[in-house]
């Protein structure tokens, strides 16, 4: 079957065509050697060969830190009127697409939130093939999640097999359509290995508290919470206000929130209903495999591995999912 | 459209009364515009989330009967980071709420059976909500109970209120206190104990008795196990937790328990509901 496809050579001036069609951000891999999701440069390529990011798009979506409202003595609580800017990201592999998906379905439900509602609008999605390694467990997942983009790129040999996922993807196809041709493309088996869309199993919402791996990993775990702030799914926020210094005003902030940190589940008081480690340590797997709230059955995990190459401490919670929800086999 | 505006934004109320209920705890009237009434229009045991603009917002039980003039009454303890400031507010002062949020007591559930309620503390707020709105269809119910438990007399809220109630005979009212205050004669029928012993000489039908508790955390594995004791089956105890709700629509992750969002799925739970849930207590 003729497929679109866009040979390597023809790559850089794809890009650049796209600058001039809308801001364009993607993995960059910057001086401290980071790769981060950033602007990319004129007359620069996305580093594509780079497995992951530092942190997950999420940041596009959910600032780290965003105004809620701005209060003033005469107009009240306000929503911010915020320009938001069309982006094209460029180079999102499986993971993190299916991160953005469950994202969506946590912000843009029945009652979606304003300012993720117009972020998300203002999204255009270029995914892109990858091949897992050591740290990945996407190939490994059964997951509901939906790997959803505007345009996606398979990687094959000597260039990329493009495919629309939306009408949008439909409109860049045609910005970019003198860059494309039909070809005879066999795709190789192993260049699918992601994202399994297979049902899940339904495991009992209780986890096993009496297991002695929650103690274990709870005290090699140092509760620095670097696993949630580089996770695609983890959308945990604190609401804080500040008042200004002329007295009449103030600005109402949300910012990203651990729950490895002993005042998530803190109420009035000081009284903690999550004190120790293990349980705190359960409230995360339990979220990560199982899901709550609108979201229950769900697992939020997408396999993407950031949480094992930034744990300093070397932690995995792959052993126990594979034990406690059998969600995970080879 | 003002349904769903008042879920994000917080409307502005006016402080319209305050009634100072013991030496830390004020009852608030607020009144809100007839356009955001939707705020007024609550089932007992729902919360709304009061902003004090500069300073931050919190989740707060009803605790008052919804009324036509959409007033609301809030009890506020002041000891917090928002309700402090609170203290010195007078009537006239503005403040903004969202809500109503949450899903609160079933009260179709009640219909024909023995009520029991069950307050500690600062619990009877919520559960003075369900009591009002009780009272006001007095003969859709059976036997109607209140065991009230607060740290001393001094603590006890709506002391007048509930003495008022019991004489009319339209409530039985149970009464303790952790510890005796020298200065200050008890209330009557009020025992020294703390709350769940109160429980120990109650005679009810547990085949047509429900509970609903409000309190403390740390009294409800007391409290659930005297009520099993008692014959009372799981799904016949109702009880409100308290979690701190950040943003009250079920995204800030903050008010998990187990598998459900106390801000979407609660706070008002059957027992049954919580059965091995770990961390849903203490």
């Amino acid at each position: 079957m003729a497929t679109l496809f866009i040979a390597h050579h023809n790559l850089a001036a794809l890009v650049e065509k796209l600058h001039r069609y809308a801001e364009l951000h993607g993995p960059v891999r910057g001086d401290d050697g980071v790769v981060r999701f950033t602007a990319i440069a004129p007359g620069t390529l996305p580093d594509l060969s780079a497995i992951r990011t530092l942190l997950p798009p999420k940041k596009y979506l959910l600032h780290p830190q965003e105004t809620l409202l701005n209060y003033t003595a005469e107009a009240g609580y306000q929503m911010p009127v915020e320009e938001v800017r069309s982006l094209i990201l460029f180079g999102l592999h499986p993971c993190d697409l299916a991160g953005i998906n469950y994202l969506d379905q946590l912000f843009l439900g029945d009652d979606p939130d304003p300012l993720y509602a117009a972020r998300r609008s203002a999204l255009t999605l270029v995914g892109i093939s990858c091949t897992p390694d050591e740290f990945c467990s996407c190939h490994l997942l059964t997951s509901p999640l939906k790997v959803l983009s505007d345009l996606f790129l398979h990687v094959v040999e000597g260039g990329f097999i493009v495919a629309s996922g939306s009408p949008r993807g439909d409109e860049l196809l045609d910005v970019v359509k003198e860059f494309l041709e039909e070809r005879e493309v066999v795709v190789p088996e192993d260049a699918c290995r992601f994202f399994g869309h297979a049902a899940i199993e339904q495991v009992h919402p209780e986890l096993d508290a009496t297991l002695p791996e929650w103690q274990e990993l709870a005290d090699r775990c140092l509760g620095c919470g670097a696993c949630s702030l580089c996770c695609p799914t983890c959308a945990c926020f604190d609401v804080l206000e500040f008042g200004g210094l002329d007295g009449s005003s103030a600005v109402r902030v949300r910012q990203w929130d651990n729950c490895l940190f002993k005042c998530h589940a803190e109420v009035a008081g000081g009284m903690s209903f999550r004190k120790d480690r293990a349980e705190r340590f359960r409230y995360r797997y339990r979220h990560k495999y199982r899901g709550f709230g609108p979201l229950q059955g769900i697992p939020a995990c997408v396999g993407c591995g950031r949480c094992r190459v930034v744990c300093p401490a070397g932690l995995d919670l792959r052993p126990l999912a594979e034990r406690l929800d059998g969600g995970h086999h080879e | 459209m003002e349904g769903t505006m008042n879920r994000d934004l917080p409307v502005p109320a006016v402080i319209a009364a305050i009634r100072p209920l013991t030496a830390d705890t004020s009852l608030l009237t607020l009144c809100t515009e007839p356009c955001y009434r939707v705020a007024s229009a609550f089932l007992p045991g729902q919360f709304l989330e009061l902003s004090l603009p500069g300073v931050g917002e919190i989740p707060v039980s009803y605790c008052g009967f919804p009324a036509q003039d959409g007033s609301i009454e809030l009890c506020i303890r002041h000891i917090g980071h928002v309700t402090t400031p609170l203290k010195v507010a007078v009537p006239g002062d503005t403040v903004g709420v969202r809500g109503p949020f949450g899903h609160g007591f079933t009260l179709s559930d009640y219909t024909g059976q023995d009520l029991l309620l069950i307050a500690g503390g600062l619990g009877m707020a919520p559960l003075r909500s369900l009591l009002l709105a009780l009272l006001n269809q007095r003969e859709s119910w059976g036997g109607l109970t209140l065991l009230y438990g607060a740290r001393e007399t001094g603590a006890l809220l709506f002391l007048d209120e509930l003495l008022e109630l019991q004489k009319r005979g339209d409530v039985e009212l149970q009464l303790a206190v952790d510890r005796p205050e020298y200065c200050l004669d008890g209330p009557p029928y009020c025992r020294i104990a703390l709350l769940p012993a109160l429980l120990e000489q109650l005679d009810v039908d547990p085949g047509r008795t429900c509970a609903a508790i409000c309190g403390p955390p740390v009294v409800y594995p007391l409290l659930v196990s005297r009520l099993r004791l008692l014959g009372l089956s799981d799904d016949r105890i109702h009880l409100s937790l308290e979690r701190r709700m950040k943003c009250g629509v079920g995204r800030c992750g903050h008010c998990a328990v187990g598998t459900r969002l106390c801000c979407v799925d609660g706070p008002v739970f059957s027992c049954a509901e919580l059965a091995g849930t770990e961390g849903a207590f203490v």
